[in-house]
């Protein structure tokens, strides 16, 4: 089963009720919430996504609502809880959605140790993975929208997951994340991508999401072998060039970009550099997004 | 000779301490502190240097060991080199000065 077999009724009452069992990836989550615009969200971005029965184990037990007290009321604002803690602070209601977006990342990223975990956006050719991890704000969303819109099947758009046995990249299959100017560039670039409505003031700006590919969802069991890593720095005006960076680099870079590397010790060098030594590394300066696509689908093309 | 010169110098846990080299830059990770560090050809090759020798070295030897690596240095350079990189990694924990 899957979340568009719920009507929208039954998605609300169970979002509101026991919570919607939703499986990403290797992650089973329990979200509970009586907002509406969770639930649409939900509706919306996840319609593809498995759906678990309720004696299946779930990994994190999150809701997205208002606290059971008088300031919902007073102040009503959207929470998130975990495990009936609320770890962040609480933001407008209309953010309710991003927060549960924001709130399942961290989920992952501050309890998922059994693998390597980097801040990258991650997608795959022919069974070839290629990694893009870069800090906020360097267009690596927008850039994996790019991809995933021509023909790349979307692994990740925020957590890049590389198992420990295989050194492969796990997918995570969500929604990708817009900000700002990149909401319409993507619109702009692949008429056809679903894109929510966008949310604006948030901390990071206006933010919308791209639904994932169906394709990309359904294939969400297979890993694929890590093959590049670029690092991506968008630029306005400025001339799309991949150039080649060194492995010791590309490695510090990707250090600094895990969450989860230090706690890993040498076991997380060691993968590390089995995931370095298996790519080809470059450094990315893009200012058109038209014309980076075009520069990696030549460097997957070029065997 | 001074005495800094007969300071002989080892790697501190070299058996764990995990590297790798690539075209001639190299990354050591360091158990100690669980910190990683990029180094240069010049410095990698003085640590692997330091971790093969279990009874320490002397800033001397590894100078001499540093001649072909940095050949068209001249020695009074390749000493300050080899004394500013040690007193770095020893900031950094990879090595100790070994008393005799």
């Amino acid at each position: 089963m899957i979340v568009a077999d719920l009507t929208a009724a039954a998605l609300t009452r169970t979002l509101a009720g026991p919570g919607l069992r939703l499986r990403t990836g290797p992650v089973v989550t329990r979200i509970q919430s009586s907002l509406p615009t969770v639930a649409r969200g939900i509706a919306l971005h996840y319609a593809e996504h498995p759906t678990v029965d309720e004696d299946v184990f779930a990994d994190f037990h999150v809701r997205v609502g208002t606290p059971r007290n008088v300031r919902r009321w007073l102040r009503p604002q959207a929470h998130f809880f975990f495990d009936g803690w609320s770890p962040f602070t609480p933001l407008p209601l209309a953010q309710g959605f991003p927060m549960l977006e924001w709130g399942l990342n961290w989920c992952v990223s501050a309890h998922c140790h059994q693998y390597l975990i980097i801040h990258a956006a991650v997608v795959e050719r022919n069974g070839r993975a290629l990694v893009l991890p870069a800090p906020p704000g360097s267009g690596k969303s927008t850039l994996c929208a790019g991809l995933v819109s021509r023909g790349w099947r979307l692994l990740s758009d925020e957590l890049t997951l590389i198992d420990f046995e295989f050194g492969n990249v796990v997918p995570l299959p969500r929604p990708v994340s817009l900000k700002n100017a990149s909401i319409d560039a993507i619109c702009g670039f692949a008429p056809d991508a679903i894109v929510g409505p966008p949310v604006h003031d948030t901390v990071k700006g206006s933010v919308a999401h791209m639904k994932p590919p169906a394709t990309s969802v359904r294939r969400a069991s297979e890993p694929a072998s890590p093959r590049w890593i670029v690092l991506p720095r968008f630029e306005k005006g400025v001339a799309d060039r991949l150039a080649p960076l060194s492995k010791a680099r590309a490695f510090m870079q990707l250090a600094d970009h895990a969450f989860n590397y230090s706690m890993h010790g040498s076991r997380g060098f060691e993968l590390l550099a089995q995931l370095v030594e298996a790519c080809g590394c470059f450094e990315l300066a893009y200012g058109d997004l038209d014309a980076s696509v075009r520069l990696l689908n030549g460097l997957a093309d070029d065997r | 000779m001074s005495g800094h010169e007969q300071t002989r110098w080892r790697a501190i846990g070299g058996a764990k301490m995990a590297w790798r080299e690539w075209d001639g830059e190299f990354v050591v990770f360091n158990p100690r502190t669980g910190s990683t560090h990029l180094l240069s050809e010049f410095a990698g090759e003085m640590l692997l240097g330091l971790l093969a020798s279990d009874e320490g070295i002397t800033a001397e030897s590894l100078a001499a060991r540093q001649a072909d690596s940095s050949a068209g240095t001249d020695d009074s350079e390749r000493s300050i080199a080899i004394a500013s990189a040690l007193a770095e990694f020893a900031r950094l924990d990879l090595v100790e000065t070994v008393t005799l």
